[in-house]
């Protein structure tokens, strides 16, 4: 397979979704065809560049003679390039069907899909001066779509996830610097490119910027104390949030801490320092945070993402274990909590557009009158929480391994935060199905008098009339059913995709 | 033979939940309850004979598929399965029988029965379970599955009750899994093997973390079987669930917490690794504690199901204080209490239910000369009362008594006396919680008549006139419990032979 391919990838999906604004559609369907035209076709070449990966990179642009801008596919990068592949045909279903009740749709879609190739470009960056700029993009194309309602909420909104984004790449930047500087080479290498000769005795100068550098690049993954964007950008249509914020853009984050510490700083290098402990207690302390921040949350979307919060530190965690099998677990619970956490945002976001109830204690009953969407929406609670036979055990179990066999005292703290997480995630996972349900007899589920009770300003949707909130369409629900049979399938028959990772992984030491 | 026993009660299970929505009325409604009671109780007897069959004669090992790389759904079926499928099938069936006529009264029939025969599927493939990672999935789905149950009347209490039960469960259910994760890295394999299978080397280089995490499980699946500190859910789920639900769960569903306790200290990390150790000594103390404690809360409680659940985290406790002394004896006195337990505790549930149900009263001062009216009822309350007491010839002498043996020969230091005292002060509390409503309820006091012949006339007006014994359906399985609670204490030589089978094995 070509290398070619490698930028085509990147590039269809930008051009494709800046021409949508230009091409003359005669109606809505065209476009709509359109736009899962070239989303498709760069799926299908990016899963055809999974299995042939092309052995040569290319060259985009170059700055100077030894800065460029340049692609390749290697190990890591398959995982992430095969997540968004797969999901982003699937969430850009779903968004025609859920857009079509808001505004501005094709601006909506225009960034939408040229977010697509800019992560893309995130996932196949060869070296860490082109990792850096697409993350850089990634900010700035996004924030159309978090302040996309333009209220005032929205607004703010995309004002904090600017400074957040751009103060995390700053730090990170400094990161990108030194490694330009001490490291033999900026590409990616497994392992690590730093140059101890070079360095000489400027070892813990090299440890403060690692610890730089993590902390900037995970402001995208929202760990604490940088995780209060996230939640407040929740206020973006729910293919955004469901795609970008649970799976896209905070996932980037993720990997570029990925790429950062076992590519270039390298694990050797890091693991048993003062930068390890460093960066892994404010990492559990977030599995924890996150989890408890979503218990008190009552509205269900930043609910979710306060969860997403607690879990993308599941996913550091395992990183900053600094160990091959801590990156297995890591790279798992990626795979799978893009799954549930996309499946779970899409049954929330059907819950809100059919029956417009956005707090969780409104859902009293609906259980009867969506019962496909909260079927689902238990059972991805029921991964999250980590059940046995579900996809979100298997990742807690290979995250645990890891930790064990770390031999870190740290380690050890962080299993006891899994499981507390675990805990908080059934209190505020299974309250949302009780809800649903098993409605409390005297709460009158779906009468008029529990409607007129919702406060005004409690948000934009109305609420439905109780008898009149059904399930959504085929293009709502096939997602949620693919993702529910994924979510059960890699629960039960794991051990293939485990062995993929750990073969993915093994290069590295 | 396993698969079958186990995916029979879930599935058709799922059938009737997922008719559950069309609950017709009038006569209809009548007609399609008859087809359920008909479709229900033939699961019902089928599974049981099924997966006692299989238990006691069918093929004694299975694998479903591997979940990961050497951690397989596993199943195989030993001494202590047996044992407590037997128990776990008797009580289910007999108690189904029962809710077939109390939950006529409470609505929602197809989801209860629903669910009641999922939890059955599931508490068999507990009993199953051949390696510590399928009891842990079976566990879980147990407290998953079990938790519609105690919220089903739907009032706010209910559904409270029943976030309280699920969150303490889970509590418990994640300290065991932080348990599970140091055990397989620490053991040569999860599969259950009488004595253990810890590693010896690298047991002992970890020995702080791995007692640490041992404790961890102990009080993690402890919640379940109601044990100090985490014993508060039981007197909250227990009132508010319809009766028959608080009886499988008094009777059967904490006793899941008490076999994954015996498979996790018995069967894998073996009794000899925690003999003599602060794990020991915690755990016995707080056996000890709760056995006291919950005595105690039962004798001060007014509200009749909620006393019947302080009794539980007691009696409950015993069986732990048994376990936890590491002997022979006190292992077959703890074994024998689980089976007398789940029969008595279940008869004693289902008679709370009869009185809720004939006659709508729930606290113990209601209770006065209620023999006048079931005089069949409190015969086998009277009986199963005594067995829980303890004495003889009812069974719950011969499990005490072993029990206390076990304790005055163990060497356990200080625990050698103080847990005999301890069980007898609170055989003593039992007697004094349980058998007023006896007295009371034969002989209530003639200052009383008055009072009675208030309530006579409430009840006239609120049109609760046929207060009598149950009908068959209800009295025969109650029957049926109190007599296996008397007859088993009669001749317990076939039980006893076994349990010591099972003692000397892992001991």
């Amino acid at each position: 397979m070509s290398a070619i391919l490698l930028a085509v990838v990147v590039v269809l999906p930008v051009l494709g979704g800046a021409l949508l604004p230009l091409l003359p559609f005669q109606s809505r369907r065209q476009r709509q065809v359109y736009i899962e035209g070239v989303v498709l076709v760069t799926s299908v070449l990016a899963l055809l560049l999974l299995f042939h990966r092309p052995e040569e990179r290319i060259v985009i642009f170059r700055f100077t003679s030894n800065l460029t801008l340049s692609l390749k596919l290697d190990g890591l990068g398959t995982v992430f390039v095969g997540i968004i592949a797969v999901l982003w045909p699937l969430a850009t279903l779903y968004a025609f069907e859920y857009m079509e009740q808001e505004e501005h749709e094709v601006t909506f879609f225009l960034f939408y899909t040229v977010t697509y190739g800019v992560t893309m470009g995130i996932a196949l960056a060869e070296d860490v001066v082109t990792m850096y700029c697409f993350y850089e993009m990634l900010t700035l194309v996004t924030l159309p779509l978090v302040m996309h309602t333009l209220t005032r909420e929205a607004i703010l909104a995309s004002r904090t996830y600017l400074y957040y984004s751009l103060g995390g790449a700053a730090f990170a930047f400094m990161g990108v610097i030194f490694i330009l500087i001490y490291g033999t080479t900026a590409d990616f290498v497994p392992g690590g490119v730093l140059d101890l000769v070079k360095i000489g005795d400027r070892k813990n100068l090299l440890l403060l910027i690692y610890v730089f550098c993590f902390f900037g690049f995970s402001v995208k993954s929202a760990m604490f104390p940088f995780s209060g964007w996230l939640p407040k950008a929740g206020v973006a249509p729910t293919p955004v949030t469901a795609l970008l914020h649970a799976v896209a853009v905070v996932k980037a984050g993720a990997f570029t801490t990925m790429r950062i510490t076992y590519y270039s700083f390298g694990a050797q290098f890091l693991c048993g320092t003062w930068a390890q402990t460093v960066v892994l207690i404010p990492v559990i302390v977030t599995i924890v945070y996150g989890c408890s921040r979503a218990v008190k949350e009552t509205h269900l979307k930043r609910r979710l993402a306060w969860s997403t919060v607690g879990n993308l530190s599941y996913i550091l965690f395992g990183t900053a274990l600094m160990t091959p099998s801590g990156l297995v677990g890591a790279l798992s619970h990626m795979v799978f909590h893009a799954l549930m956490k996309i499946c779970m945002f899409f049954c929330a976001g059907a819950v809100i557009s059919r029956s417009g109830r956005e707090y969780i204690w409104q859902l009293d009953g609906l259980g009867r009158r969506m019962p496909k969407v909260f079927a689902a929406c238990t059972v991805c609670g029921l991964a999250l929480m980590g059940v046995p036979g579900l996809c979100g055990f298997i990742s807690k179990w290979n995250l645990v391994k890891a930790a064990i066999e770390s031999r870190n005292l740290l380690g050890y703290v962080g299993i006891a935060a899994l499981m507390a997480s675990a805990l908080l995630t059934a209190i505020y996972m299974l309250t949302v199905s009780v809800h649903a349900f098993f409605p409390a007899k005297d709460s009158g589920s779906g009468s008029t008098e529990r409607v007129s009770v919702t406060p005004a300003g409690a948000g934009h949707a109305t609420p439905v009339p109780y008898d009149q909130v059904h399930d959504p369409g085929w293009r709502m629900l096939l997602p949620i059913g693919i993702f529910v049979v994924a979510m059960i399938a890699f629960g039960l028959h794991p051990q293939p995709l485990i062995d993929e990772l750990t073969r993915l992984v093994d290069v590295i030491h | 033979m396993i698969g079958l026993s186990i995916l029979l009660p879930v599935v058709a299970g799922v059938f009737l939940l997922l008719s559950a929505g069309r609950d017709a009325g009038g006569d209809e409604r009548k007609e399609s309850l008859h087809a359920l009671h008909v479709q229900t109780g033939l699961v019902l007897l089928l599974t049981g004979a099924l997966a006692l069959y299989t238990a006691w004669n069918g093929a004694d090992t299975c694998t479903w598929f591997e979940l990961m790389r050497r951690i397989p759904v596993y199943f195989h079926i030993d001494d202590v399965s047996r044992l407590f499928v037997t128990v776990v099938s008797v009580t289910w069936v007999l108690v189904g029988f029962y809710s077939f006529v109390y939950m006529s009264h409470e609505g929602k029939e197809r989801r209860f029965f629903g669910f009641y025969l999922i939890v059955y599927g599931v508490l068999i493939a507990l009993c199953f379970a051949g390696n510590l990672v399928t009891l842990y999935l079976f566990y879980e789905l147990m407290t998953l599955t079990s938790m519609p149950m105690v919220l089903h009347n739907g009032s706010r209490e209910a559904i409270l009750a029943a976030l309280k039960y699920l969150f303490y469960s889970m509590c418990g259910a994640y300290l065991g899994l932080f348990g599970i994760f140091f055990l397989y890295r620490f053991c040569d394999t999860l599969t259950f093997t009488a004595g253990g299978t810890l590693n010896p080397e690298l047991a002992m280089e970890n020995q702080t973390i791995l007692m640490i995490a041992v404790f961890a499980m102990l009080i993690g699946f402890g919640a379940k079987a109601g044990m100090f500190p985490m014993h508060a859910w039981l007197p909250t789920a227990h009132p508010v669930a319809p009766s028959p639900a608080s009886a499988v769960m008094s009777g059967i569903i904490v006793k899941a917490g008490v076999l994954a306790i015996i498979r996790v200290v018995y069967f894998v990390v073996g009794p000899d690794f925690i003999r003599g150790t602060w794990v020991q000594t915690a755990w016995m103390s707080l056996a000890l504690l709760t056995v006291f404690m919950g005595s105690m809360l039962a004798f001060w409680e007014p509200v009749f199901k909620k006393r019947l659940a302080y009794s539980t985290v007691s009696q409950v406790s015993y069986i732990l204080f048994g376990l936890s002394v590491l002997s022979e004896t006190a292992m077959e006195g703890a074994l024998l209490h689980v089976v007398f337990h789940a029969f008595i505790k279940s008869a004693l549930f289902l008679t709370a239910g009869v009185f809720l149900y004939q006659a709508g009263k729930t606290r113990v001062e209601q209770l006065r000369g209620i023999g006048r009216q079931m005089p069949v009822t409190l015969w086998c309350f009277t009986f199963a009362s005594l067995a829980l007491i303890g004495i003889p010839p009812a069974s719950g002498f011969i499990s005490k008594w072993y029990l206390a043996e076990g304790a005055l020969e163990g060497d356990i230091g200080v625990f050698g006396w103080a847990g005999p005292a301890v069980l007898l002060l609170s055989a003593l509390l039992t007697a004094g919680y349980l058998l007023p409503l006896v007295t009371n309820g034969f002989f209530p006091k003639a200052g009383l008549v008055e009072a009675e012949m208030a309530e006579h006339i409430d009840g006239a007006e609120t049109g609760t006139e046929q207060v009598g014994d149950p009908s068959a359906l209800m009295l025969v399985p109650l029957a049926v419990l109190a007599a296996l609670a008397l007859l088993l204490g009669i001749f317990p030589n076939p039980l006893i032979r076994f349990v010591s089978g099972i003692a000397a094995v892992v001991l």
